[in-house]
């Protein structure tokens, strides 16, 4: 019968219709990246790492200047020093805990919260 | 790099030279091999866009279609971070994300020099971005700003410390920012000269270690691209935190 | 680390300075206006060809349907006049089989009377033997001619006995 033959054609067309209108529409933005499985392990644990340096590295160097500015060296350096390791380890903790949760994190790197 | 210099040691591909001396104020702003090769990156971008787009065709071909998708993949990364207001500062991470890109895979180039494996040059684009988010951030929410380093429901006996340690942990953006893309490429870019030392002084044998260079390469070109991303992306959500305070 | 030289941070800062910002001159002055221009053609376009494929196959769409209300009507008309032809046919066969049925009962009556007749022919002519075998078999037996009358009488009286 020829309703046979139309209806699915038109049904077909309807399909491919849909399917242009969703691959023209802006992109899914959380494509995954390249370089996921490689970079593993070694890249998480040198960023977790880096974390903490960063923020110890802030420390000592503020602390530095304020004791130079202040001439209360080396006081106010070990102070911020210490607190450079707490934000370095609250940091690494940030990191570390979005790397857990979502192992594809290191990909959208995530600093806040 | 990684034949070339195989004789030296792995580190001799990192050295600036000086091209042309010069001195404007007591400042040296010699041209530097180093400077030789930021000149080709971005001339590299330049013109590589402009001759992809020279067309602008409604089908795009392969050039096109690659510029397009850059554009793209950078325009969706600051929607998708920052949001609508984030498009004022769309051209900006675009162009920092092609310098990084373009500046760490020409730096694979034998004998090429890499823009990015000096620390000095990824630590002015990190505090480029910190100081140019943070500006952002005091011009659009003044005092308001600073509630960034004060997280919500905390006792105001330990809050002191903790606005501290925040703002410890604000100022190692630009540490880290750095740090990252220039220990990656650093760290790549001796790899392959150490074992490309071993090619050549294997000679024969050095098939092996070929291999693996080879291997290597391709790794390398991922940390990359890799790198650019995170670079980009790091940009976008700290100036999503300065545009949004949402910490 | 040669990446430690104090001395080449200056120049290295100041050319990266001068060729970002030239870089991101071109990039926004030239080239990302240029990509957008492009992207948004194409999106206007893709959108209007999407646009239009959609009223086209709202178009088939409603094509379709008129067709199969089309082909449904005639359907149903079909079976109305199929049923109408039925029971016209079937009319006709009963009228035909009505006719056909009196035509065989007159006929079957008509034998019957034929019979009847033929019963009572039968009957006169059994009676006129019996009344002339009667009075032939009176008179050689006891030399008397009865008559007709009372042999008839005789003969009615045996029939009626039941013999």
């Amino acid at each position: 019968m020829t309703e046979d033959d139309n209806l699915p054609s038109l049904k077909d067309f309807e399909k491919r219709l849909e399917a242009t209108r969703k691959r023209t529409a802006p992109p899914d933005p959380h494509e995954g990246s390249a370089g996921r499985g490689i970079s593993g392990g070694l890249a998480q644990a040198m960023r977790v790492g880096m974390e903490m340096l960063a923020a110890l590295l802030v420390g000592l160097a503020l602390g530095w200047f304020l004791d130079e500015w202040l001439g209360t060296r080396p006081w106010l350096m070990l102070v911020c020093l210490l607190f450079g390791m707490t934000a370095g380890i609250l940091n690494a903790y940030r990191v570390s805990r979005r790397l857990m949760q979502d192992p594809a994190a290191f990909d959208h790197p995530d600093e806040k919260n | 790099m990684t034949v070339a210099h195989a004789a030296g040691s792995p580190l001799e591909q990192f050295k600036i030279t000086r091209l042309v001396e010069m001195e404007v104020g007591g400042l040296d702003v010699s041209f530097t091999n180093s400077a030789v090769w930021m000149v080709v990156v971005i001339v590299a971008i330049s013109v590589s866009l402009l001759f992809a787009m020279r067309k602008g065709s409604m089908v795009p071909g392969r050039g096109q279609s690659v510029a397009e998708l850059s554009y793209e993949f950078v325009a969706n990364m600051v929607r998708d971070n920052v949001g609508s207001a984030g498009r004022a500062y769309f051209p900006f991470i675009f162009s920092l994300f092609m310098f990084i890109l373009f500046a760490n895979i020409l730096g694979l180039i034998p004998y090429a020099f890499t823009v990015t494996s000096h620390i000095i040059v990824t630590f002015a684009m990190a505090i480029t971005v910190f100081l140019g988010v943070t500006v952002i951030g005091l011009i659009k929410h003044r005092m308001r700003f600073f509630t960034l380093f004060l997280p919500k429901g905390i006792p105001m006996v330990i809050a002191p410390f903790l606005v501290i340690i925040e703002l410890f942990s604000y100022l190692a953006r630009p540490i880290t920012l750095s740090l990252r893309l220039f220990a990656n490429m650093m760290a790549g870019h001796t790899l392959l000269k150490v074992f490309g030392g071993f090619v050549v002084a294997l000679g024969f044998l050095g098939i092996g270690p070929f291999v693996f260079i080879i291997a290597l390469y391709g790794l390398e070109l991922m940390v990359a691209f890799l790198q650019a991303y995170v670079f980009a992306i790091l940009t976008c959500l700290y100036l999503n935190d300065a545009l949004h305070l949402h910490h | 680390m040669p990446q430690l030289d104090f001395a080449d941070f200056a120049p290295q800062i100041v050319w990266l300075i001068i060729t970002f910002a030239l870089l991101y001159a071109v990039l926004a002055r030239l080239v990302l206006p240029r990509i957008a221009e492009v992207l948004e053609e194409r999106q206007d376009r893709i959108a209007d060809d999407l646009e239009q494929a959609e009223s086209l196959r709202k178009e088939a769409q409603a094509a379709l349907e008129a067709y199969e209300a089309a082909l449904n009507e005639a359907r149903s008309d079909a079976h109305i006049t199929a049923q109408v032809a039925h029971a016209k046919l079937a009319e006709e066969a009963a009228a035909q089989n009505e006719e056909l049925e009196a035509k065989i009962n007159a006929q079957a009556s008509e034998a019957e009377a034929r019979i009847n007749e033929m019963r009572v022919q039968a009957r006169d002519e059994i009676r006129k033997l019996a009344r002339t075998a009667a009075r032939q078999v009176t008179a050689r037996l006891i030399g008397l001619d009865p008559g007709d009358a009372a042999t008839d009488a005789a003969i009615d009286r045996r029939l009626k006995e039941g013999v």
